[in-house]
């Protein structure tokens, strides 16, 4: 039985699809409050972001002389609200779809889902861990109908009571492999000794495995299993420079970018950056993103050379997150699954089994 | 034995994990962004029958366990054994009560399951997907609130009870699905 026909039959159960309703309305209000401008931009586009990991959708538009053009669903909305910053629009957010392919359908995944990305002028990612507690705990009040000043601010996810009050503990990724996996800073950046250490351990090197997968199978095995057993959100700071194609360096140690995650409940819910504005640091990695995305077969497009001409007038000091409001909806409507708060989930969409 | 890709395991396949056959119970795709292709699952050691999660690397090679799965006969249950008979040899079968766990009261006399064998021990059994029960116990049947196909809890031969339509009766056969353990049809 498909949702809607479920909900015809449980009209009980349409309770937890309308909370996705409140999260919306809590997000607009409480970036309204704090005089952000909510944008729209294009969701079908001629240049996607450049991710190498991430595969697009893609289709053509026809014009009407009969010429076609590639067209590509956005995975992120980030070049067109940058353009903006560039144009001077200030303080902004914009909440919308993104599309991914080849993730699979699962439990935290659907292919189409919603973000919110928000970005701040003349800040950096300091400012935007704030949003972050401040957003949680706006949202949990209104949701759940609490008194911010005399409740305790706690959130109930499948069972466990978790503590959003205000600040959250914050770990650095450095910190985070020190603590949980018993590995130094020094060992962490030299490719050859993660990987020996990464042997040790038990995962599978071999002459094809690279850096950046024993550190993301440490980080998925011994980091994100601890901070799943946590009370309250926690969030991880300072990535390793490769890990942060749009995000500035520390300006006293340029091995760590400025980027940070935070986690809640076992699942990480938004990733954020101080962003890079420099023009020819930033065209640099987008061309070494778009080869390594020939290299790994994924889809090939260009460069967005708007983006980077907004880059070069002058893009403000900024910083900026993307968040996933299907994560949010399912912690607020305390539900197992995304798809059991989505009308239409991917897997009835394409008649895919659950 | 054979080698695949950790991004093509899927659910209900054994894999031999630290030297240890494993039952995949879940699979889960896990891509951290800006990296590339993880898969997070749920594997039970069919020795020690604890469950722990582990992500691997979606290209890295696993190695996939042989188990043979051998059709048998479910004879009679004692104490903290139940044992298989093949219809064939007649050879019997005990299998730990622990592999047959919530399975148990789907089992009548006779009935054809799969006994999954691994290096010559037993190390789980698949019963039908759907098996036929008698109802022992079911209570009148109350009219009322019918727009949202009402159920009743009525008790079946092997002593599980589950919820079934209010018109089931004691004597009646049932169809029930093992995987979800609720009714699909009286079968009489």
């Amino acid at each position: 039985m498909k949702t809607w026909q479920k909900l015809r039959a449980q009209p009980e159960l349409l309770d937890r699809y309308l909370i996705r309703e409140q999260v919306a309305d809590g997000i607009r209000h409480h970036f309204k409050a704090k005089q952000f401008h909510e944008v729209e931009t294009p969701l079908l586009v001629a240049y996607p972001g450049t991710e190498p990991f991430l595969e697009v959708f893609s289709t053509e538009l026809q014009v009407t002389d009969g010429q076609t053009k590639p067209a590509f669903l956005i995975t992120s909305p980030e070049f067109a609200l940058k353009k903006l910053l560039a144009a001077g629009v200030g303080n902004l957010f914009q909440i919308c779809h993104v599309f991914r392919n080849g993730e699979g359908l699962s439990s935290r995944h659907n292919a189409e889902f919603t973000m919110i990305e928000w970005y701040r002028v003349q800040a950096d990612y300091r400012d935007v861990m704030k949003d972050c507690e401040e957003l949680l705990v706006d949202l949990l009040t209104q949701v759940k109908g609490l008194d911010k000043d005399r409740d305790e601010l706690i959130l109930t996810y499948q069972g466990r009571a978790y503590d959003l009050t205000p600040p959250w503990p914050r770990l650095s990724v450095a910190q985070a492999f020190e603590q949980y996996a018993g590995i130094s800073t020094a060992d962490l950046l030299d490719t050859k000794k993660l990987l020996r250490i990464g042997q040790k351990k038990g995962y599978k090197v071999d002459s094809q495995t690279t850096w950046e997968q024993i550190y993301h199978q440490i980080f998925l095995n011994e980091i994100e299993t601890k901070l799943a057993q946590s009370h309250q959100p926690t969030i991880i700071y300072d990535y390793p420079v490769s890990q942060a194609a749009l995000s500035r360096r520390k300006k006293d140690d340029p091995r760590w970018a400025e980027r940070f995650e935070f986690y809640l409940a076992g699942l990480e819910l938004g990733n954020a950056f101080s962003e890079l504005t420099d023009p020819v640091e930033q065209e640099a990695r987008i061309k070494a993103d778009l080869a390594l995305r020939q290299k790994l077969g994924k889809k090939e497009y260009g460069l967005d050379q708007d983006f980077i001409a907004a880059l070069k007038l002058g893009m403000p000091e900024s910083a900026g997150i993307a968040v996933g409001i299907d994560r949010l909806v399912m912690l607020f409507a305390d539900t197992p699954s995304i798809n059991d708060t989505l009308f239409f989930p991917g897997v009835e969409v394409f008649d895919l089994v659950g | 034995m054979a080698t695949i890709k950790a991004g093509n395991i899927s659910k209900g396949s054994y894999i031999l994990f630290k030297g240890t056959p494993h039952l995949v119970t879940k699979t889960e795709f896990v891509s951290p962004g800006k990296g590339s292709a993880f898969v997070r699952t749920k594997l039970k050691n069919i020795i020690t029958m604890n469950t722990i999660e582990f992500t691997f690397k979606s290209p890295e090679p696993i190695e996939d366990v042989d188990v043979q799965s051998r059709e048998m006969q479910f004879l009679y249950q004692d104490g903290e054994e139940v044992v298989f008979m093949d219809p064939r040899t007649y050879e019997q079968l005990a299998v730990p009560m622990s592999l047959v766990e919530d399975k148990v009261g789907y089992l009548t006399p006779e009935l054809a399951c799969y006994v999954l064998i691994y290096q010559d021990k037993p190390i789980g059994v698949r019963v039908p997907k759907n098996v036929k029960l008698k109802v022992t116990v079911a209570e009148d049947a109350t009219a009322g609130n019918r727009v949202n196909a009402p159920k009743k809890p009525v008790t079946l031969e092997t002593g599980i009870s589950i919820q079934a339509p209010l018109f089931v009766k004691p004597g009646d056969m049932l169809s029930i699905d093992t995987e979800t353990g609720q009714y699909v049809s009286r079968v009489n």
